[in-house]
């Protein structure tokens, strides 16, 4: 009797497992349905699974040259972002992990609280900034507002790594005359290397992601992908195969950045929450 | 915002010159290696509030009328019936959001949890949509949930459910909202619940078990304590991040119908580039950053308690 409970319990956490997946997978298994389907045969209830798979749509949307300029527009912000979010935090990580400082909480509370703040609250006053110095609808100016929302993570990320390194590991490296600069370099970021690429990861992912800052702080030159998704917005109506297909151009470089780094993402995702 | 952190570098002066231990005494370039933070993020940060909050005393319309008006634009948007019903409406995505989320990625997490073999996998397919944008995953929705078109109501209509109009309809449209949040962000709460499940000690339950306790009970009295810390967390990061939601509205609704779906930064957004009324926008701004910043101290606070009175045995 007991066996045959645990099978049957077994069978169930199975099956609501699956559904879950199932309901997780299937939009975005449906979005590149309509994406690779002619547009009439999209709109046919019941689905016909039998009509033929065309690229018609990627090679629409990829003829348009605001959506390419918008993809190479995200890999530039994203990569200035990410680099810009690193230079930044890993220092003051460190700071903060191996230094007695008075604000230390101070800092703490302060940083938190300006990951917090909602995104206008900054665009608005940026926007009047960047139009009179120039950063408007540039790479620079939106990947340097990315930074008071990806700073904040990435210290708080990094910082928990770098408590993670054995302080007489620092100590024989300050002995050994390494300056605090040389102990970074040479001793904490190679230790702590995982952790720093799942920051940079994550860091990377919200700014490919990111549509409402860069929604009002670029227009023509800078504007990134998303922006160019949204684009599609007023095509709903009909053109959902172009739509579709931009989409897919989205979220593929994402998505195969989380197969190839599931761990690092994880990782990061999971540390700063369950460590505390 | 230079003088910001040499401002702070003399209260450092006297702890420093007391630490633990001897090869840090001699220079103390603590706040050397915060600099660029407290520059960057500083100037980030600080110009933008005080701008807003200076601002949002004048009547501002992007160009040459600037006129001082006072407390005016707050009387204006506090009196008025607008800002309640959309400050009402964010509230009530974020509650309706969050508590789905946060018990689906509960049941999900103790379920995967429970898992032997593929529970690997089972985690790396629940994450996906943490990967998708939000844009995206507001676009996917409508074309699934296209009251005419869609295959949502297709599949109503073979298990002989009436057919809804979804984002269409006031009565419907912020529900849907909601249900398309958690789909995207359950798998964030999942995830750091797995984790934090994962990191559990096991005696706990074991005695727990020798005591004859029942699975539920297990769960209710010693794996739901246990956890408790983690939960806060989650829930603080998705009650904020709800109420600051954007790209699925904005990419679904864009508000409508009638309002129905208007929550405070797309409101914001249509005030300023719609409407031009760049003073009222930062006063939506500076308002709402006050009730965000109040949710985060009380969670600050809460958690510091939290931290005081439960975890504080176990650090030196």
């Amino acid at each position: 009797m007991r066996t045959l409970g645990n099978v049957s319990r077994r069978i169930f956490t199975y099956g609501i497992a699956l559904l879950a997946v199932l309901v997780t997978l299937f939009p975005i298994v449906w979005l590149l349905n309509v994406a690779v389907r002619p547009q009439r045969e999209v709109f046919k209830l019941p689905p016909n699974l039998g009509a033929p798979l065309i690229l018609d749509h990627f090679q629409a949307v990829w003829a348009n040259e605001g959506f390419r300029n918008s993809f190479m527009n995200s890999v530039w912000v994203t990569s200035i972002g990410v680099v810009l979010a690193l230079a930044i935090a890993i220092p003051a990580a460190y700071g903060l992990s191996r230094f007695r400082i008075s604000a230390k909480v101070l800092i703490g509370v302060w940083l938190l609280l300006v990951y917090m703040l909602p995104e206008f609250l900054f665009i608005l006053p940026m926007y009047a900034l960047y139009q009179v110095v120039g950063l408007y609808d540039t790479h620079a100016g939106l990947a340097l507002i990315y930074q008071v929302h990806s700073v904040p993570f990435a210290i708080w990320l990094i910082r928990s790594f770098f408590h993670d390194v054995p302080g007489e590991l620092d100590d024989s490296a300050r002995i050994d005359g390494c300056s605090y600069f040389g102990t970074l370099w040479r001793i904490y970021i190679p230790i702590t290397a995982p952790g720093i690429a799942a920051t940079a990861i994550l860091t990377a992912i919200w700014i490919w992601n990111e549509l409402t800052i860069a929604l009002a702080l670029t227009f023509s030159n800078a504007h990134t992908i998303t922006v160019g998704v949204s684009s599609f917005r007023g095509y709903a109506a009909m053109r959902w195969g172009e739509m579709a297909a931009a989409s897919v151009v989205a979220i593929v470089p994402m998505l195969l950045f989380a197969l190839i780094a599931q761990k690092y993402i994880v990782k990061g995702l999971t540390l700063g929450s369950v460590k505390g | 915002m230079a003088d910001m952190a040499t401002k702070h570098q003399p209260l450092a002066q006297p702890i420093e010159a007391t630490p633990r231990s001897a090869p840090r005494r001699r220079c103390s370039p603590s706040y050397f290696f915060l600099l660029p933070t407290l520059v960057i993020i500083g100037f980030l940060s600080l110009y933008p509030i005080v701008y807003s909050v200076v601002l949002s005393l004048y009547d501002w319309n992007w160009g040459a009328r600037m006129n001082f008006v006072g407390l005016r634009n707050y009387t204006n948007l506090l009196s008025g019936s607008e800002f309640w019903q959309i400050l009402g409406q964010t509230f009530y995505f974020a509650v309706g959001a969050v508590t789905i989320e946060v018990t689906l990625g509960l049941v999900l997490a103790v379920i995967v949890n429970g898992l032997g073999f593929g529970a690997n996998i089972i985690r790396t397919l629940l994450l996906t949509p943490l990967m998708v944008s939000g844009i995206v995953v507001a676009l996917i929705w409508k074309v699934m949930l296209d009251p005419m078109l869609g295959i949502v109501n297709y599949f109503l209509s073979v298990v002989g459910l009436p057919p809804s109009p979804f984002l269409g309809s006031q009565a419907t449209a912020m529900n849907t909202i909601i249900a398309i949040d958690a789909w995207w962000q359950t798998s964030f709460v999942f995830i750091i619940l797995l984790a934090g499940l994962q990191s559990l000690p096991a005696e706990p339950h074991e005695a727990a078990r020798v005591d004859g306790a029942s699975a539920w009970q297990t769960f209710w009295s010693v794996t739901l304590p246990l956890l408790r810390p983690v939960l806060f967390t989650v829930l603080i990061f998705r009650t904020i991040d709800t109420l600051k939601v954007f790209d699925i509205v904005f990419g679904t609704t864009g508000g409508g119908p009638r309002l129905a779906t208007e929550v405070i930064q797309t409101m914001t957004y249509r005030t300023a580039f719609s409407y031009l009324q760049m003073s009222q926008a930062m006063t939506v701004m500076v308002i709402f950053s006050i009730v965000i910043v109040i949710i985060s101290l009380i969670y600050l606070k809460l958690e510091s308690h939290g931290e005081a009175s439960g975890r504080g045995k176990d650090t030196p």
